[in-house]
């Protein structure tokens, strides 16, 4: 199904298309894939910032800070197509902290970072989960005591996963002890490269990757640092994890396109795989699952494009395409028996590799970024308006 | 593509839905399942004098010259009122079938009165099963000097037994180029019409064809050029079926929610409770999904843009999510929702029947697989 954009979007993106084909390497692709495809590696910096200055990275900024001022449609479709091309996707500063900035931040608190944001020069870490909070975060406990000219912060944070790579922290801390527990909480940009007192120490997951745990001791914050108004993070945090919640997808169309072809290849006691019914049904399943995310996944962007914003839809849309994913990898799976569990590098490996590592990678989509089950409490209190218990 | 609705759907959509809050209700939903017509002519005059009957019948014949997606608008507000009558027999698959296969004089002689509601169709195709090849086609004709001679069983053919034109598919043989539609007047001797006993009540009939003779004037425009047409009609009323379910299953949820606000158990309402809010978070992604797929295809088909895959994607996704949709409602509204007088009960029987016209989930991936080259 083709993305609604007008004459001169489509022609951005063929270009992105054609730009794409042309400089992505196998090393860039190693890397990627290594990170996790977050943002913030040698050779995604490189390749990133060829082309973010074109205005690509976030084309529905204004112009004065990097963007093109286009329909938030292209940008979707843009991040779909990086997706797809598995470069790295995620962009916690471009993506995430980026739009609060734009929409909370002061003048000079925009100057200072977008531009930098929009170019790829800079990249951000979200720090906002703690060891007692995870899905309620409104219970965090980092604590930013008011200096006056700074703010001094101690404290722990778990699961930071850019932290190791990124420039700046986006760091959720508690500046009111009293009152309720959301009242209290702000947002505070922490140059992570250059401030004395933090520590960062990673977390290895289960799928080989590395998220961390960030410790701050002592650390001084000067007050400019602060994203908008003192005790209301808890709104920015909210927005900006709205934005984080709009999930490309196009990684798992590609991997689909891959187990498609190879079920047109390979053979199963003398038969080939193609022919077989459950996998005809199952695959055709799936296509029709991501012809559905398509359309959840644009009508974000249309919506956005028409001056709302989604709220349950996000959820909706980030909920329906992780649950997916698992039954996807589990179909990969039973498809190609034995041989999914080779790994990358293995002999014999298939696909890469990728079954068995995106087997282990999905189970994280459906908690992290706010779980299902959160997600589903968003859709139907949000949604449908149901009583908050 | 835009993911809102045009202006003049959004206009239709509302008339029809003020329409039928006033002109249906529970009590006569039931009614008319008993009823011997199963609708009520009283409404289908009104339907008539508002235009919908020629809704998607070109001007020249009287009509409204709407497109595919008008049609669904109003469809979808029938799902969602449980609306029960000969409109989707007589506009989306007897119209379409004029129109993509009758002569210029059948066109001229059958569609300005069908588009005043005066004159009932049907489509008679399927045994059964669902025809997958025309081998499959139920109704046999044999070619004589002075025309066709069908013979065979027809079944789950929609309002056959009010029907003043019944259109149906007969093969010569067992291949494509050998399928022909004929125009089967009310009253032609050796048919014999008799109505099926179904879950959802919904007037499906069996039509016996016994020696039935037809001149060449009885064929739907050329003979042998039945398969495409036929083709191209089924994939209008997989989507308009569509269309007819993501009305229904908004009228569902709204039923659940409603019910889960007011209904209390250990002291507060059960749409409290996280298990309750969790179904109803699953049954509103059923529901947008469904609408979204549903709407992007009646905007392919309305721009008549060759969309095979899309058609069965579409189809067996949202016959699918409304099934699992009902049935969660099932759950949430507890015994009351078992009871017959709980309205529930009839889109849950609807759903079903719906999934199963036109090809059911099954059926429509195995065309999916084989567009994606399996
Ligand atoms: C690989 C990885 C990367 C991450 N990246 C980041 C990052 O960059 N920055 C960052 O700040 N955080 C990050 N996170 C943290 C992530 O957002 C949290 O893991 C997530 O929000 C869930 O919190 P938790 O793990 O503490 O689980 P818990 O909150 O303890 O949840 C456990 C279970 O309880 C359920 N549950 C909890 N509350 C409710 C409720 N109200 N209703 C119903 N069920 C409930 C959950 O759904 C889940 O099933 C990352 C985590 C991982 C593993």
């Amino acid at each position: 199904m083709k993305i609604p954009l007008n004459q001169e979007e489509q022609q951005v993106l063929d270009e992105v298309r054609r730009f794409f084909a042309q400089e992505i390497t196998p090393e860039l692709l190693e890397e990627s894939h290594h990170l996790e495809y977050i943002y913030g590696g040698e050779e995604g910096r490189k390749f990133v910032q060829k082309f973010a200055p074109k205005g690509w990275l976030t084309p529905c900024w204004p112009k004065e800070y990097g963007g093109l001022e286009t329909s938030e449609m292209l940008m979707y479709a843009i991040r779909n197509e990086m997706a797809y091309h598995r470069v790295p996707i995620h962009f916690a500063g471009a993506h995430m902290a980026g739009p609060s900035i734009l929409r909370y931040g002061t003048e000079e608190m925009k100057k200072e970072y977008l531009p930098r944001l929009a170019t790829g020069e800079i990249e951000f870490a979200l720090g906002y989960s703690e060891p007692a909070a995870g899905s309620d975060l409104m219970a965090l406990e980092m604590h930013a005591a008011d200096k006056g000219d700074h703010f001094l912060v101690n404290g722990q944070k778990t699961f930071n996963t850019h932290a190791h790579v990124a420039d700046y922290h986006w760091l959720a801390v508690r500046t009111n002890l009293e009152g309720p527990k959301h009242k209290g909480i702000s947002i505070l940009i922490v140059d992570l490269k250059n401030t004395p007192g933090i520590t960062v120490r990673p977390m290895i997951t289960m799928a080989g990757t590395r998220t961390n745990e960030v410790f701050y001791d002592n650390v001084k914050v000067p007050r400019r640092n602060l994203v908008g108004e003192v005790n209301s993070g808890f709104k920015y945090i909210m927005a900006a994890l709205d934005f984080e919640r709009m999930f490309p997808w196009g990684h798992y169309k590609k991997y689909f396109e891959e187990i498609l072809a190879y079920t047109k290849t390979a053979t199963r006691n003398g038969k080939p795989l193609a022919k077989d019914p459950l996998i005809r049904q199952k695959l055709a399943e799936h296509a029709t699952e991501l012809e559905v995310i398509h359309h959840l996944y644009f009508n974000l962007a249309h919506l956005l494009d028409n001056g709302k914003i989604p709220n349950y839809q996000a959820s909706m849309e980030k909920n329906f395409l992780s649950e997916f994913e698992q039954r996807l990898s589990n179909t990969a799976m039973e498809i190609l028996g034995p041989m999914g569990q080779l790994k990358t590098g293995s002999k014999h490996a298939v696909l890469e590799g990728f079954p068995e590592w995106l087997y282990r990678w999905t189970i994280i989509e459906t908690i992290y970024g706010g779980s299902a089950e959160i997600q589903r409490n968003i859709m139907a209190q949000r949604g449908l308006g149901l009583p908050r218990a | 593509m835009s993911y809102e609705l045009g202006v003049e759907q959004k206009m239709l959509k509302e008339s029809a839905r003020d329409f039928f809050s006033k002109e249906m209700n529970s009590a006569l939903i039931r009614e008319l399942e008993e009823d011997e017509k199963g609708y009520s002519p009283k409404i289908w005059k009104k339907m008539a004098k508002i235009g919908w009957m020629g809704l998607n019948v070109p001007e020249e014949y009287d009509g409204a010259a709407a497109t595919f997606a008008d049609l669904a608008a109003i469809l979808e507000e029938m799902g969602h009122a449980g609306y029960a009558g000969p409109f989707f027999s007589t506009v989306v698959l007897g119209s379409s079938l004029l129109l993509k296969g009758g002569s210029e004089a059948q066109k001229e002689a059958l569609l300005p009165k069908l588009a005043q509601g005066n004159h009932l169709l049907t489509l008679a195709y399927a045994g059964q099963a669902e025809p997958i090849a025309a081998a499959d086609l139920p109704l046999q004709a044999t070619a004589k000097e002075d025309g066709y001679v069908l013979n065979g069983v027809s079944l789950f053919v929609p309002f056959a037994h009010v029907a003043d034109t019944i259109i149906c598919a007969a093969r010569i043989g067992s291949s494509a180029e050998e399928v022909s539609l004929f125009l089967v007047p009310k009253g032609t001797a050796g048919v014999a019409v008799q109505e099926l006993q179904t879950m959802a009540a919904d007037k499906q009939c069996e039509v016996v064809f016994d020696q039935v003779r037809l001149s060449r004037e009885n064929l739907l425009g050329t003979a042998g050029s039945g398969w495409p047409v036929l083709q191209a009609v089924l994939r209008e009323a997989a989507v308009a079926k569509c269309a007819e379910m993501v009305g229904g299953a908004r009228k569902v949820l709204k039923l659940t929610v409603d019910y889960a606000k007011k209904r209390e158990q250990f002291g507060r309402p059960i749409g409290s409770f996280q298990a309750i809010q969790h179904h109803c978070a699953d049954m509103l992604t059923y529901l947008d999904t469904s609408a979204l797929i549903t709407h992007a295809t009646c905007v392919q088909l309305a721009a008549g843009i060759p969309c095979d895959k899309q058609v069965s994607m579409c189809k067996s996704w949202v016959s699918e999510a409304n099934r699992r949709l009902v049935g969660l409602g099932h759950q949430v509204m507890g015994g009351f929702g078992f009871m017959e007088e709980a309205d529930l009960q009839i889109y849950y029987r609807r759903a079903k029947a719906a999934e199963q016209a036109y090809g059911d989930v099954a059926r429509h991936r195995e065309i999916v697989a084989a567009e994606l080259g399996l």
